[in-house]
């Protein structure tokens, strides 16, 4: 056998031997699919109304009823639904209380029963004045409180994190509805 | 007879003979890539090889070699991890964790990178913690799960903040007391604990240290303790470190009432941005030193929270106001919304909703000291529902006037849980002097003119309303 045949083999070899690696390495640790917990039973769909708040000009809040094919019971996924929904903006014209492109990243039940809901960061600087504020936070708060049986109390979170607030508003604990906000 | 071996001629960069050593070095390192992407994982049962990128190491096989059940739920998009009676819920892409039902804050972000969620080991360590784990060694060299001892696990977090440090201290299920020493501050907590990771020195943190039952946080040089309060949902105690408080900050004897005033906004937060590009932040000031004008012109003693364009944490501006112990406190903001229609002067008191235990918590730090618990927060609830009503009678006080300069229909007193009112721990009001997204008000309230009118409003109000403050206290007198 040449030299230049024994390195061929060789190299062969080391291929074979890193590809076999790299597939025992990716079988053994590949995560498993998320998958729901065995044996819940899958709900029944029952159409639902739900009540969404959007700012007006007047900055009051306005009330946006909204009929859904399905509303989940539990309450992380009832909450996920309706905020959802109001990041998806108003369907009769209102305008969004979020004013920039914003996603909703978890939810949460504390032991307390709040809920508490990350949404993606807005840019720096972007939230401006009180009346911006408060048509963003109770916007969300309202709506959840609203549309979700047994919330009290919601509690935003902006990227992941717990923050002040955006310079007014104290968002560092979770807040009640605020009924006063809503246009009669 | 074999025949003679042909030399064969070089070609292009090398002969095959040169060349695939190369290659094979190449491949090998590859190889070796491929494989060392992992961490060894020791536990009293297994050893285990973890997927890990730099210091970055799978949180899901962490928590499974510790012997936690671990299930997603779509739905919230979160991992819950349940061991030794105990459940952590964390997502990726945060960097909070649910323990037992309590949110509580990681040290670092947890991230999804190749399809599974991890962090790096402080963050593991927070997550194996409540399940009862410790985690010892460093990624890549090698790591180490072992059950706990019976001590808690405290977890700090430390925030940088302009000119302030905040020590949050979680874990624990029962609050800690503070004791202040020499070298900072002592949380005793009730039973034996132990950090959930070092503490490297940050900011005005210069050590974190557990002796038994005692955390003690060491200050650097040049910082000192400002507040420490517990909060709750979840339970946490946290650590205020600010700079020396600066001459003249300290409370004084005084003969008159004192009033601090709060340019909303400074520095590197401008608040709105009105049309033409008038900031907030320079209008707020430019009225407040009015005002404070006209309040000294009265025999008024008065602060500013900030007297340039600086930056001023929210929690500080009540902090000074409270450590002077002033008897109102006026906070001044412009107003900007997407309803470019929106005009008019709003003023806002202490929302009623924020008058709770939490808001209690929140504020009983710049008055009760230290060590007082309970009792000082009952005080401080007294005192502050007390207060509700003044405050709201301050609000009105401005808001009357407000509507005269403005000359327009009463925007009314409002109430709102604003950060600056839920820590007063005297009368205190936000005004919202007006639009600055309005074309023309966001001029008006740029010009010298309009200023000058607002700040006698303001002025006027503040004086009627400790007028009226001191007769009623008057009237009380027995």
């Amino acid at each position: 056998m040449t030299w230049p045949r024994i390195l061929l083999a060789a190299l062969l070899l080391v291929v074979g031997l890193a590809a076999a690696a790299m597939l025992f390495s990716r079988s053994r640790s590949r995560p498993e699919p998320p998958v729901e917990p065995a044996g819940t039973p899958a709900p029944t769909p029952v159409p639902a109304a739900i009540v969404l708040f959007f700012p007006g000009n007047d900055l009051l809040l306005h009330r946006e009823r909204r009929l859904l094919p399905e509303l989940p019971a539990a309450t992380p996924r009832c909450a996920a639904v309706v905020l959802e929904e109001l990041l998806a903006g108003s369907q009769e014209g209102w305008a969004s209380p979020f004013t920039w492109p914003a996603t909703l990243d978890a939810v949460f039940v504390t032991a307390q029963g709040n809920v508490v809901a990350d949404i993606s960061p807005p840019p720096a600087g972007h939230i401006q004045g009180t009346a911006t504020e408060l048509g963003l936070v109770y916007a969300a708060v309202n709506s959840v409180v609203a549309s979700c049986p047994g919330v009290a109390r919601v509690q935003l979170l902006f990227g992941g994190r717990q923050i002040e607030g955006f310079g007014h508003l104290d968002l560092s604990r979770p807040l009640a509805p605020r009924p006063d906000l809503v246009a009669p | 007879m074999y025949p003679a071996r042909r030399i064969r001629p070089p070609r292009g960069g090398g002969s095959v003979s040169t060349m695939l050593p190369r290659v094979f070095a190449t491949l090998l390192l590859l190889a070796v890539a491929a494989t060392a992407a992992a961490v060894t994982v020791v536990t009293p049962a297994r050893t285990a090889e973890v997927f890990s990128r730099a210091d970055l190491v799978d949180l899901l096989e962490l928590l499974r070699l510790a012997g936690a059940e671990v299930e997603f739920a779509a739905a919230a998009g979160s991992y819950t991890a349940r061991g030794g009676g105990r459940e952590v819920q964390f997502t990726p892409g945060g960097s909070l964790a649910v323990v037992d039902g309590r949110l509580q804050p990681l040290p670092g972000p947890i991230r999804l990178l190749e399809g599974r969620a991890v962090g790096n080991q402080a963050v593991a360590a927070a997550l194996l913690a409540p399940l009862g784990w410790e985690i010892a060694g460093s990624v890549p060299t090698g790591l180490s799960l072992t059950p706990a001892g019976n001590a808690a696990v405290v977890a700090l977090s430390v925030v940088l903040e302009d000119g302030a440090t905040v020590v949050v201290a979680s874990g624990p299920a029962m609050l800690p007391r503070p004791r202040p020493v020499p070298s900072g501050l002592m949380l005793v907590y009730q039973g034996a604990i132990r950090l959930a990771a070092p503490v490297t020195p940050q900011g005005g943190l210069q050590d974190a240290s557990v002796d038994g039952n005692a955390l003690t946080l060491t200050v650097a040089p040049g910082w000192e303790v400002t507040a420490s309060y517990p909060l709750e949902e979840p339970q946490r105690f946290v650590v205020r470190l600010g700079s020396s408080v600066p001459a003249g900050a300290a409370a004084m004897p005084r003969v008159g009432p004192l009033v601090v005033i709060d340019p909303g906004h400074g520095g590197e937060d401008r608040g709105a941005v009105g049309a033409g590009g008038v900031l907030e932040k320079t209008v707020t000031l430019a009225v407040a030193r009015l005002v404070a004008d006209r309040l000294r012109a009265v025999g008024l003693e008065v602060r500013l929270t900030r007297e340039g364009d600086e930056t001023v944490p929210l929690r500080e501006r009540t902090a000074l106001a409270n450590r002077l112990r002033a008897d109102a406190f006026l906070s001044i903001h412009a107003n900007a919304s997407p309803a470019r229609g929106a005009r008019g002067a709003e003023t806002y008191y202490m929302s009623a909703d924020a008058s709770d235990p939490q808001a209690a918590a929140a504020a009983e730090r710049e008055n009760a000291p230290a060590d007082n618990g309970t009792l000082g927060l009952i005080l401080w609830d007294l005192a502050h529902v007390a207060n509700l009503n003044a405050s709201a009678q301050l609000a009105r006080e401005i808001q009357d006037r407000l509507n005269v300069v403005h000359g327009i229909a009463n925007r009314g007193v409002k109430q709102a849980p604003f950060v600056v009112l839920t820590g007063a721990t005297m009368p205190a009001a936000l005004v919202e002097i007006g639009f600055l997204s309005h074309p023309e008000e966001g001029q008006l309230v740029s010009q010298p003119d309009t200023q000058a009118r607002i700040a006698d409003a303001l002025a006027a109000a503040v004086v009627a309303f400790l007028r009226g403050a001191s007769a009623a206290s008057a009237g009380a007198q027995p």
